[in-house]
């Protein structure tokens, strides 16, 4: 009974500490936004009522939505397809083309958008008047963004058809053609990870900040972010604004939803049964240069970008990059091992199915799929008192913004590596005598350890490529690179802030390949 | 006759550990060959090197008289080899209904939609699935699923049916009733089949001849009078001894 009770306790105290930890950094300040509008006052109240009843403000609202659908849609057109090639096919070079292809979703989607702008902008490489007009335009913005965001429905729906039961394809394989199995076995087996793609797509793009801005598109996030610390500083505006947002947020929830009640999780890649490659025979050739086209545009804006930092940029990077990198690595690196923990209790729990686990990973998602501006707006009411001066003042804000924000990157992957080990380990244990904590820390983790670090450095990178919630409210002089290159663009030296993004893109690479290695790791073990 | 189906001695490993080690077999046109061994023996590897799925290092899969596979090859296609399989986890496809799994391959095979109806009308009632045709696999029982892998196979009218060990996990009653419905459906369509399985009872009971198959390769071919009467070695014998008669003859 004192054993029982002794256990019980462990679970409550770490449940509880983690679900404390969720709930403050990312639940707390959405309420708090939420509850800003009526709370304003009387001149408050009337400034929000101004922005909403404004018919620009809906105009706005809807030109935002239907941008996000575009790049949704064309992301899904672009990489539903290629998974399918990679995944499933003896395309050549698969894996190196999907590397390639995938590299870019790292990195922040407005470093694209500037290396893009150093090939096809006025004065770029390859530029004209007509490629600058196209780029700096609406269809521009679909172009760079589907191009950024591609690779997320690449990689989630190639991850599915990959843990697709190869006996499946098998049967299929046996009456039926490459392309007949594909389309009426393989892809609709795979479809939750296609909407789940389209989900995180749309939440991104529609949180878009830096790209919007960058190519002079005006958007509804950028409204908010300029009316909370821009040219427009309306505070009681952007308290108003932030109620569609919200709205859209908890639609965006309700989607998510749904589909995780059709499937728990999507397979990470850690478990995998060979099946033979699906023949494209004399389509072999054009797919693979198809596959090679694409990979190349995803990182052709990377090329863009090192070659205007090689007109001299480099040199001056010492000159302007400041504390940044060094905000971002603590930042992100604190922020990725608190988020690395959070997977651990959260994710377990929803892997096994623990009381009140899909509560806190329905508060994860819907921190994720909410604006910035609205996690922003939230923060900045919590955290911005004299009494909390030092958390607001120092990168420990940073770290909270970054652990409300993709939470959800720890609690996900965690669910999926646990999902996929027997739960019978952890109940021999029980039965053995261990407790919750015991069996946390000696089973759990020591059998998941490749997950765990999975979590952690999927979490560092997404932390490392945030602009859209730390620049809300990064302290003076402790903005991290991402937000230092977004503010230089402006004025600062072109080839230098080109070399700052060089930067930027070699920090994720050397994550991305520790990442990949571990995987490969994973696999052998 | 031509052998509908024939491996002529096939090599294979897999990684660092040889699997098959020059096995041969026939199929003849019209009979059941029981494929009997141990669990581990590479029975489910020669299934798939017949399917298409996996090439002989060594020697070569035949297909009326065709060679399919040979020496590290897969010359023809799983799709176009004219097989159909009953697997062991029957992958009957989630997303399709009961008639959506059996048209599937008929579709595959351009069949007009007048003939696709027919011969799901026909093989559903068969197998005694009439009237769930539109019910998802997760909407059936465990032997309904089983029927639903049978009527799958069978519909296509294949030049071969593989048993990839599909009554494995069932319990007796079931095993007795869906073996005796594969032996009705065989013999009335004349149908040639290889039925793979470790239970020596169903390999007497469906097999006109039995392959024993140990240490990567086929030990013994015959009925199951003449490998009782005169057993090529120790284990044949003994895998045949273990059977109660009386019991294999009443299932």
């Amino acid at each position: 009974m004192g054993r029982a009770l002794t256990s019980r306790t462990q679970q409550l105290l770490l449940v509880g500490l983690a679900a404390l930890v969720l709930l403050g950094t990312g639940f707390l300040p959405l309420v708090l936004a939420a509850l800003e509008l009526p709370l304003a006052g009387a001149q408050g109240l009337t400034h929000a009522r101004a922005a909403l009843t404004a018919p620009a403000t809906w105009a706005l609202l809807v030109r935002s939505l239907a941008l996000a659908t575009s790049v949704t849609g064309l992301a899904l057109a672009l990489g539903v397809p290629l998974a399918a090639l990679l995944a499933k096919t003896d395309v050549g070079g698969r894996q190196a083309a999907f590397l390639v292809h995938a590299f870019p979703m790292f990195l922040p989607p407005f470093l694209l958008a500037l290396g893009w702008f150093h090939l096809l902008g006025r004065r770029g490489i390859f530029g004209t008047e007509t490629t600058s007009q196209l780029l700096f335009s609406f269809a521009g913005v679909v172009l760079v963004l589907a191009l950024a965001f591609t690779p997320v429905v690449t990689s989630l729906v190639a991850l599915a058809l990959r843990g697709i039961d190869p006996s499946f394809e098998e049967a299929a394989r046996i009456v039926a053609g490459p392309r007949r199995v594909v389309t009426r076995i393989l892809l609709p087996l795979a479809w939750p990870a296609a909407a789940l793609a389209a989900l995180i797509v749309f939440a991104l793009a529609f949180s878009e900040l830096g790209v919007p801005m960058f190519l002079r598109v005006r958007a509804y996030p950028a409204a908010v972010f300029a009316r909370l610390g821009g040219v427009e500083y309306a505070p009681g505006e952007a308290f108003g604004l932030v109620v569609p947002l919200l709205g859209v947020a908890l639609g965006l929830l309700g989607f998510e939803r749904s589909l995780a009640a059709r499937r728990s999780f999507p397979v990470l890649g850690l478990r995998q049964r060979a099946t033979i490659p699906l023949p494209l025979g004399a389509w072999r050739g054009p797919a693979g240069g198809v596959v090679w086209v694409l990979a190349a545009l995803s990182v052709l804006p990377v090329a863009g970008l090192t070659l205007k930092a090689s007109a001299g940029g480099f040199a001056g990077v010492p000159a302007w990059i400041g504390a940044s990198l060094n905000n971002s690595v603590v930042s992100a690196g604190g922020a990725a091992t608190i988020i690395a923990a959070l997977g651990l209790v959260v994710g377990h729990g929803l892997a096994r199915g623990r009381a009140g686990s899909r509560l806190l990973d329905a508060a994860a998602v819907l921190a994720f799929v909410t604006p910035p501006a609205v996690l922003g707006v939230g923060l900045i009411s919590l955290w911005n008192r004299p009494v909390t001066h030092v958390v607001y003042g120092s990168l420990a804000i940073i770290v909270i913004g970054d652990v409300a924000r993709y939470a959800v990157v720890g609690v996900r992957t965690m669910a999926a590596a646990v999902a996929q080990g027997p739960v019978e380990h952890e109940q021999a244990a029980a039965v053995g005598g261990a407790g919750f904590g015991r069996r946390l820390f000696r089973i759990v983790v020591p059998l998941h350890r490749f997950g765990l670090a999975g979590a952690w450095l999927l979490a560092l990178v997404f932390c490392l490529r945030d602009l859209e919630t730390a620049v809300l409210f990064y302290p003076p002089g402790r903005e991290p690179l991402p937000v230092r290159i977004f503010t230089l663009e402006a004025n600062g030296p072109e080839s230098v802030v080109a070399a700052l993004a060089v930067v930027q893109v070699a920090l994720t690479a050397i994550i991305v390949a520790a990442g990949a290695a571990l995987l490969r790791r994973a696999q052998r073990a | 006759m031509t052998p509908v189906i024939s491996l002529e001695d096939v090599w294979l490993t897999l990684g660092a550990t040889p699997v098959l080690s020059g096995l041969s077999l026939a199929l003849e046109p019209g009979e059941v060959l029981a494929l009997l061994g141990p669990s581990g023996a590479g029975k489910t590897t020669v299934v798939r090197l017949i399917l298409g799925f996996v090439a002989p290092q060594r020697g070569c899969v035949r297909l009326n008289g065709a060679v399919a596979s040979a020496d590290g090859r897969v010359l023809r296609l799983p799709e176009e080899r004219n097989l159909a399989v009953v697997l062991q986890d029957l992958a009957l496809w989630p997303h399709l209904t009961v008639a959506g799994n059996l048209a599937f391959g008929l579709e595959a095979r351009g069949k007009p939609r007048a003939v696709r109806e027919a011969r799901i009308a026909d093989m559903t009632r068969r197998v005694g699935l009439a009237g769930k045709e539109d019910r998802r696999p997760a909407q059936l029982s465990g032997g309904e699923r089983q029927r639903v892998a049978i009527a799958r196979a069978l519909v296509l009218d294949p030049q071969a049916v593989l048993f990839d060990e599909p009554l494995t996990n069932l319990d007796v009653s079931l095993r007795r009733e869906l073996l005796a419905l594969v032996r009705a459906l065989l013999k009335e369509r004349g149908v040639p089949a290889l039925y793979v399985t470790h239970e020596p009872r169903e390999a007497v009971y469906l097999g006109d001849r039995i392959a024993v198959m140990g240490d990567g390769r086929v030990v013994q071919t015959g009925t199951v009078d003449a490998l009782r009467a005169n057993p090529v070695n120790e284990f044949v014998g003994r895998l045949l001894d273990d059977l109660d008669w009386s019991g294999a003859a009443k299932t």
